[in-house]
């Protein structure tokens, strides 16, 4: 059974293996896993209480409902599991590069780019996940929406879509370390802008509507992907445009990624 | 036979930025920024023929990790054709890595937290290597280094040694017609190195790889190579037998020994082990006319000309007959020799 070298399923097949031996490993050191853990849960907490404080204080912001932005806020955290479960090696891409490491990933003969993202799977996201999925099941239920085959489907297409560009701005950020220095802070810059990403875009002014539609476009984050289910009146051109845009976009940063490790020369030791 | 590696009048530079001072400067450095060439190899021509070890010597900064990144394809050369196994590496990097291993010194490849044998079933897959291939591969190590006994043991729990080890065993895994070696005794100790040593020569000799190995260590090529290629300042200045070049380092072995101390004048006492020690070797290798046996402070300093006697046999007497609490061998570093080719215009 000859596996194509550069099939889905082979990349699919050292992926499952290199992960079931990393969370094996990851478990056999029980405090560290179970610190982290924890460190996790009061993280989410401690989003959910900010959250619930504004709200004491605003019953509608911009004609939005607490549910309905309940319901935001647990579309971005679906969202932005994929990222920070399989993309999370981008923050060690720095010191790799800086120490001289980086060099190790040119030495397979696979891609390079899942090479590196490869070595780490972040276990914190899958907790985010479940938090996520409590989060909109909670709201879908106070706000009576139907559990059609419709709205299930542009859930999932939704989310998946919608975490695309989450994972795009992240490689193009961290690739930036292929040539500058100090690109660290342009990644927690980057970082930051997810936590806009669960407010309707509605709230900003025309201006930065624009900059996060079409400049760093967060609005595909949650906003436009979850009018398809929670306002169907106000659906856009966009919410449609998301996949494509998202796909276009992964694609792009990929490319700019590859293009800054192959110009990567090493340090010289 | 065609050569697996062909290098021809292979120049490489590098464009480093220069840096300029305080805030002032970083801001003025987004807008313009200037470079300095810097010439790295400078016209390098090398044919190194398949089952070759060739050691790859020269001071830090000579160029030897830069040759090397050419030859796995992670680097583009500025100027000049390269081959490796049929093809141009920096534009088939993937499949020229199929075909070759690589063993950095100090940067391990395998995955820190996991267990040796679990990197190296990753590894099977990644290589495709064929079950049989495989452990016959997994077997053998057994049977050259005792590698069964580090199978299970985490990568980040190794020491550097053991890291390096299992390193050079990966690189070997997959049966590549050509393995790399940058500095991979670097930081080891004398037995450590020693074992690496076997390790090469034998994966060498039974499976016919060509190895390429740059070293400090003239021990190291000593054991392993018979041709040297010498590079300095990014020119080879030498590519010939090692023979030619055993007059600059020689047979003289120099060790040190510290023993286990019964008396309260130390400084009494190892002159009087020097001449205790002195007499013995007198008495056991009497054709070794010019070992000599000298104190150095705390040490006894034993210089042996391993023409006459052989270093491991002199160690060996010396321990039979004292008990040893330190012991120090000196190793030639390629620079010294460099530096005697220099002095010595074989040039
Ligand atoms: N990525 C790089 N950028 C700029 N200069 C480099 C780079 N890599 C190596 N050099 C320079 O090139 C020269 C040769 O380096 P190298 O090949 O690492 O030497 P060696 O391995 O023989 O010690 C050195 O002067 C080094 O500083
Ligand atoms: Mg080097």
């Amino acid at each position: 059974m000859e596996k194509e070298k550069n099939g889905f399923a082979f990349y699919a097949h050292i992926y499952k293996k290199i992960l079931i031996q990393d969370l094996k490993s990851k478990m056999s050191y029980r405090a560290d896993f179970i610190i982290s853990t924890i460190g996790m849960l009061f993280t989410n907490v401690a989003g959910f209480i900010t959250f619930w404080l504004i709200f004491q204080n605003f019953p509608q912001i911009s004609g939005w409902t607490y549910h309905e932005m309940l319901f935001l806020y647990g579309f971005s955290m679906l969202a932005l599991t994929p990222v920070q479960c399989f993309f999370d090696n981008n923050w060690n891409l720095s010191r790799a590069i800086h120490s001289g490491d980086f060099i190790k990933y040119c030495f397979r003969p696979i891609n390079l780019f899942f090479y590196y993202m490869s070595e780490v799977f972040d276990i914190k996201g899958l907790g985010q996940f479940a938090f996520g999925i409590g989060t909109l099941a909670y709201s879908w239920n106070k706000l009576g929406l139907p559990l059609s085959f419709r709205n299930i489907a542009g859930l999932i297409i939704g989310v998946l879509s919608a975490s695309l560009f989450m994972i795009a701005l992240m490689n193009f950020a961290s690739a930036l370390h292929f040539w500058i220095v100090g690109a660290t802070s342009v990644m927690i810059l980057i970082f930051k802008f997810k936590d806009y990403a669960r407010y309707p875009i509605t709230i900003f002014n025309k201006f930065f509507q624009f900059v996060f539609s079409f400049i760093i476009p967060i609005g595909f984050m949650t906003y436009y992907p979850s009018l398809f289910i929670l306002h169907q009146e106000r659906i856009s051109i966009l919410t449609y445009l998301t996949p494509v845009f998202g796909i276009v976009f992964v694609y792009l940063s990929y490319l700019f990624w590859m293009k800054g490790a192959r110009q990567y020369s090493g340090t010289g030791s | 036979m065609e050569p697996i590696i062909q290098m021809s009048h292979i120049d490489k530079t590098f464009k480093v930025l220069k840096r300029r001072e305080g805030i002032k400067g970083s801001i003025l450095d987004l807008f313009s920024r200037e470079h300095t060439l810097l010439q790295a190899v400078n016209d390098v021509s090398l044919d190194i023929m398949p089952g070759e070890m060739v050691g790859y010597l020269g001071p830090n900064g000579a160029g030897k990790s830069t040759t090397i990144k050419m030859m796995t394809g992670v680097l583009e050369p500025t100027k000049g054709d390269i081959l490796v196994n049929g093809r141009v590496p920096y534009e088939n990097r993937t499949k020229n890595a199929q075909d070759i291993g690589v063993v950095f010194g100090q940067r391990t490849q395998l995955w820190w937290a996991l267990p040796v044998i679990e990197s190296f079933k990753i590894l099977k897959d990644i290589y495709r290597i064929p079950d049989r291939v495989y452990k016959d591969n997994l077997e053998y190590y057994d049977e050259l280094v005792g590698a069964g006994q580090l199978y299970h043991k985490a990568v980040r729990e190794m020491s550097l040694g053991q890291r390096t080890l299992c390193d050079i065993l990966a690189a070997f895994l997959h049966n590549p017609k050509v393995v790399f070696m940058d500095e991979p005794t670097i930081g080891l100790d004398v037995s450590m190195k020693s074992k690496i040593r076997t390790l090469v020569s034998n994966l060498n000799q039974s499976k016919g790889t060509t190895v390429i190995l740059t070293t400090h260590d003239m021990g190291d090529v000593d054991a392993l190579c018979k041709r040297i290629v010498i590079i300095d300042k990014g020119t080879v200045i030498y590519d010939n037998e090692i023979e030619h070049l055993r007059k600059y380092f020689g047979a003289y072995r120099t060790v040190k020994f510290k023993f286990k101390a019964n008396r309260k004048d130390t400084k009494g006492m190892v002159a009087h082990e020097a001449d205790e020690i002195r007499a013995l070797l007198a008495y056991k290798f009497p054709e070794a006319e010019t070992l000599q046996v000298t104190q150095e402070e705390q040490w006894v300093q034993l210089l042996i000309n391993e023409e006459e006697a052989r270093m491991m046999d002199v160690i060996h007497s010396v321990m039979e007959q004292k008990e040893i609490v330190d012991m120090n061998l000196q190793e030639i570093s390629t620079e010294k020799v460099i530096q005697k080719i220099y002095e010595g215009g074989v040039l």
